[in-house]
């Protein structure tokens, strides 16, 4: 394992960022920190960079106990969601900073740097300033900056969180792409599950300080430990007892199996080429439904329309935990 | 543990999630967070500070306690200090009114108005600040003193006091109030106007409230430098004692005259003075971030 | 924003111009007129005037003694209240502008009580040990450090909170250490604010009177500086004298002020 996080909690007063956190992440991997906002991800990743220090517990990265170490001696490259460009200095100048630290002859640095900056497609500005860049091109040159020192581990603290969404799309896509060629360790932050289950190998939930479930996408989407993770990877409803993903739902306008739930439609919006319903159920329990444009044109469904509601075979299903709050 | 969540939560793209956002909310006492070089440089700077700054000071209420209360009171209650006492607050009282109509008025000028030379104005406006205090009063005395070409003789009257105490008490208000007069928000008028507010209306009800914060905090620095004000007084006012003496001269009289007792007896009260006015602004500062 | 109707917009300015012109503007060119009425010869004999010559000297000397510790301090300062939380913080932070509104007279007493030769708290003890502060040089330099104390400080503290500490973090997690960050991340942020503290520092030192009156016995040829001469040599009926050292020191004073008015804009947005 490249980096193991052993009992690590951290408060700030008395507000528990990290409760007893155990995770290990694997070596050459990318891997997300999923979770909410304030959910204490990124003081996760800050307490591996050295960037804050844990309450109790242990950090090792690549076998060595870092928990004491300062930053400087840790060999992570950390990637800021602000960028945190040197905004004095130019963009080649950013990238080697790292090796200029370390003392590399200049030949060495200067070839590294042009190595880097073609990797980040930033060849052709190298000499100006990082305030002449878009949002996106400071986060490919802080990436390369990173890249520089030849880190053990990168770590990204929501490094799209601050681009328009369009640009955000391409760089994520940019780094997987990265990932498979450079192939070092790498975990970001997000909190968008979209991006961590495209993008990364394996994804680690946190919540409320704690880590709710570790796993590849797949598993999370089609294995969810609990109804949060559940709830936080995709939309979800509850048809009777069961919490399931409202296009999980069968829809028929006749009662053909044993166990179906008789409902009335209550609400038909359609978005695209999906159209999505509301259904009141017969015990009044209000489920969502989403189902293809042409499914629901061939059933007839409108307003006022009486419906069987079904979990489709092969559904992700767990019971609900509170029935009364969900609906 | 879990909370019922449908859905991904709506979290706002962008927001800097640092993971420190309060569940519950952080405790108000104070944390260390100093690394050991940073706890020498607290340590040393902080020796300094006490030699330079808060050991004389307190040396000034320790001298100034030393007779008890009966001395204290004595020093203050003598015809000739108490005179200087009120000429020194009142004055400055004074002068802080004229800041506070006069000052509001240039800051609204260097924000709203458009006209040749006004760069120059938001120039000379820092002119007082920079000035060496005796250099200021040779420079009044030119126009208001003997030689004056308006013909105006105020050298040696209450009247220098005032003009003096003007003078470097000027860049106050105007300096406070012209940032916030910049960045108020020009939405806000045209929303009053669309409201139907006339232009009297929006000037009081709106612009000034919200300088007032600023146009108070003007106020106390230039009552506070008034009141201690020495330098430009030295030539222009004549040190008359009873017509035109102020507070700091006293003060320096008692000390040429090797009677450093009163002299710190006066002082504390000049210091008290400067004290309120700091906790004073610190309170509204706190409280205009709040508000923002 | 509201429009102002034609008069009283004639109004306002005529009282805002009117005013600045009486009370600023005309004396002191005023000053420079009369330093010059007769020619260029009587400025430049205060050259030729060896109390005059050491008084300038004495002033430059203290100046940059006071410009350089309050650099040191100010800039340290400003990093801890900034970058670092520790208890009495707050405390310590409304005491930083104490001395912009203590009367110099004051000042110069407060220094007396402790530093005097013969009376003062610690002033015996740091005789014994050769040193003289008070009716010397080191006195002088304290209360023009103490008068000057806040102004490097309240430029840099804005800079360094608005820039944040990202860099700083970003250069810690590429290998830099506490003093690589600070002498190549940190400084070259708040360059320009630094900057104009000490111009600003410096201009307030050269100029400062009171407290220096208080604490240097103002000893004629020994610890005289520039302003103590503008106000003996007027009290002499020297005035011409008087006013070439006054011009010289306003000179100084307001191109310190529009180095900084000129300097300023261009570097805001960086």
């Amino acid at each position: 394992m490249s980096i193991d996080v052993t009992g690590v909690t951290k408060t700030f007063g008395d507000f528990v960022a990290l409760d007893n956190v155990n995770v290990s992440l694997p070596t050459g991997q990318l891997t997300a920190l999923l979770g909410p906002s304030g959910g204490g991800k990124s003081t996760l990743l800050r307490i591996i960079a050295g960037l804050d220090t844990a309450d109790t517990g242990t950090v090792s990265i690549e076998g060595v106990n870092a928990t004491k170490l300062p930053p400087q001696k840790r060999n992570v490259g950390f990637v800021f969601q602000h960028y945190a460009v040197f905004k004095h200095m130019t963009v080649a100048k950013n990238v080697a900073f790292g090796l200029e630290i370390r003392k590399r002859p200049k030949d060495e640095v200067a070839a590294r740097v042009d190595e880097l900056l073609k990797l980040v497609h930033l060849s052709q500005f190298s000499h100006r300033l990082p305030s002449q860049l878009s949002g996106g091109q400071r986060q490919r040159m802080a990436l390369a900056r990173a890249l520089a020192v030849e880190p053990t581990v990168l770590l990204l603290d929501e490094p799209f969180g601050a681009l328009d969404a369009k640009v955000r799309k391409e760089l994520r896509e940019w780094l997987r792409r990265l990932h498979d060629e450079v192939a070092v360790t790498t975990v970001f932050v997000t909190h968008d599950q979209e991006e961590a289950l495209e993008v990364a190998d394996e994804i680690v939930v946190i919540n409320e300080g704690r880590v709710e479930q570790v796993g590849s996408p797949d598993q999370l989407y089609d294995e969810p430990a609990n109804d949060f993770v559940m709830g936080f990877l995709g939309e979800v409803t509850n048809l009777g007892p069961m919490t399931l993903r409202p296009h999980d739902i069968e829809v028929s306008t006749a009662p053909l199996l044993a166990g179906a739930v008789e409902g009335t439609v209550s609400r038909v919006v359609r978005i695209g080429f999906e159209v999505r319903l509301s259904v009141l159920t017969v015990d009044g329990q209000e489920v969502m439904v989403v189902l293809t444009r042409t499914h629901s044109r061939s059933l007839g469904l409108v307003e006022a329309t009486t419906v069987w509601l079904t979990p489709a075979t092969g559904a992700v299903v767990i019971p609900s935990m509170r029935p009364a709050l969900v609906g | 543990m879990t909370s019922a969540i449908l859905g991904p939560p709506a979290d706002t793209v962008g927001e800097p999630s640092t993971g420190r956002a309060p569940r519950r909310r952080r405790s108000a006492r104070p944390r260390n967070t100093l690394t050991p070089g940073a706890g020498l440089g607290l340590g040393i700077a902080m020796i300094w500070f006490s030699l330079l700054v808060l050991i004389p000071l307190i040396a000034i209420i320790v001298t100034a306690g030393e007779g008890g209360w009966d001395a204290y009171f004595q020093v203050l209650r003598s015809d000739q200090t108490w005179a200087a006492v009120t000429l020194t607050v009142s004055q400055a009282a004074i002068v802080t009114v004229i800041n506070i109509v006069v000052g509001t008025i240039i800051a609204w000028v260097l924000v709203r108005d458009q006209f040749v030379g006004k760069s120059l104005l938001n120039i000379i406006i820092d002119v007082p600040f920079a000035l060496p205090t005796i250099v200021a009063g040779l420079v009044l005395l030119s126009l208001y003193g003997p030689e004056s070409p308006l013909g105006l003789e105020w050298a040696n009257t209450e009247r220098a006091v005032m003009l003096a105490l003007a003078f470097v008490t000027l860049p106050f208000i105007v300096r406070t109030v012209q940032p916030v007069l910049e960045e108020l928000d020009a939405d806000v008028e045209e929303a009053a106007a669309s409201l139907g507010a006339t232009r009297g209306t929006i000037v009081r009800r709106i612009i000034l409230p919200s300088l007032t914060p600023a146009i108070a905090a003007g106020a106390a620095l230039s009552f506070a430098r008034a009141i201690s004000e020495y330098g430009s007084l030295v030539l222009l006012s004549g040190n008359l004692p009873f017509r035109t003496e102020v507070v700091s001269v006293r003060v320096l009289t008692f000390i040429e005259n090797g009677n450093t007792q009163s002299a710190a007896a006066l002082a504390s009260v000049m210091l008290a003075v400067a004290l309120v006015v700091i906790v004073g602004l610190d309170i509204a500062q706190r409280r205009v971030a709040n508000r923002g | 924003m509201v429009k102002v109707s034609t008069p009283v917009r004639w109004l306002l300015r005529v009282i805002a111009v009117g005013y600045v012109f009486f009370l600023v503007a005309w004396p002191v060119s005023l000053v420079a007129i009369r330093t010059f009425e007769d020619g260029t010869e009587d400025f430049f004999g205060i050259f030729t005037d060896p109390n005059t010559v050491g008084a300038l000297q004495l002033t430059l000397m203290v100046a940059l003694w006071a410009v350089a510790i309050n650099l040191v301090f100010g800039v340290t300062i400003s990093l801890l209240l900034v970058r670092y939380e520790f208890p009495g913080k707050r405390v310590l932070s409304a005491l930083i502008d104490l001395p912009l509104s203590v009367s110099p007279v004051v000042v110069g007493l407060a220094l007396l009580l402790v530093f005097s030769g013969r009376t003062g708290w610690f002033g015996p003890s740091i005789e014994e040990a050769g040193w003289q502060v008070i009716y010397d040089s080191p006195g002088m330099i304290m209360a023009t450090c103490f008068v000057a104390l806040p102004l490097v400080i309240r430029e840099v503290v804005p800079v360094l909170t608005e820039i944040g500490d990202d860099q700083e973090q970003a250069a810690r997690s590429l290998g830099a250490n506490g003093r690589q960050t600070f002498l190549r991340i940190t400084l070259p942020s708040i360059k320009w604010a630094v900057i104009y503290g000490v111009v600003l520092s410096l201009a307030r030192s050269l100029g400062e009177f009171g407290a220096v009156k208080v604490v240097s016995g103002n000893i004629t040829g020994r610890t005289q500086t520039a302003t103590l001469i503008v106000e003996a040599k007027y009290q002499n009926f020297e005035q011409t004298t008087a006013y070439s050292v006054a011009f010289l020191l306003a000179f100084i004073s307001i191109a310190c002020l529009i180095v900084v008015a000129f300097l300023r804009p261009q570097h805001e947005e960086a």
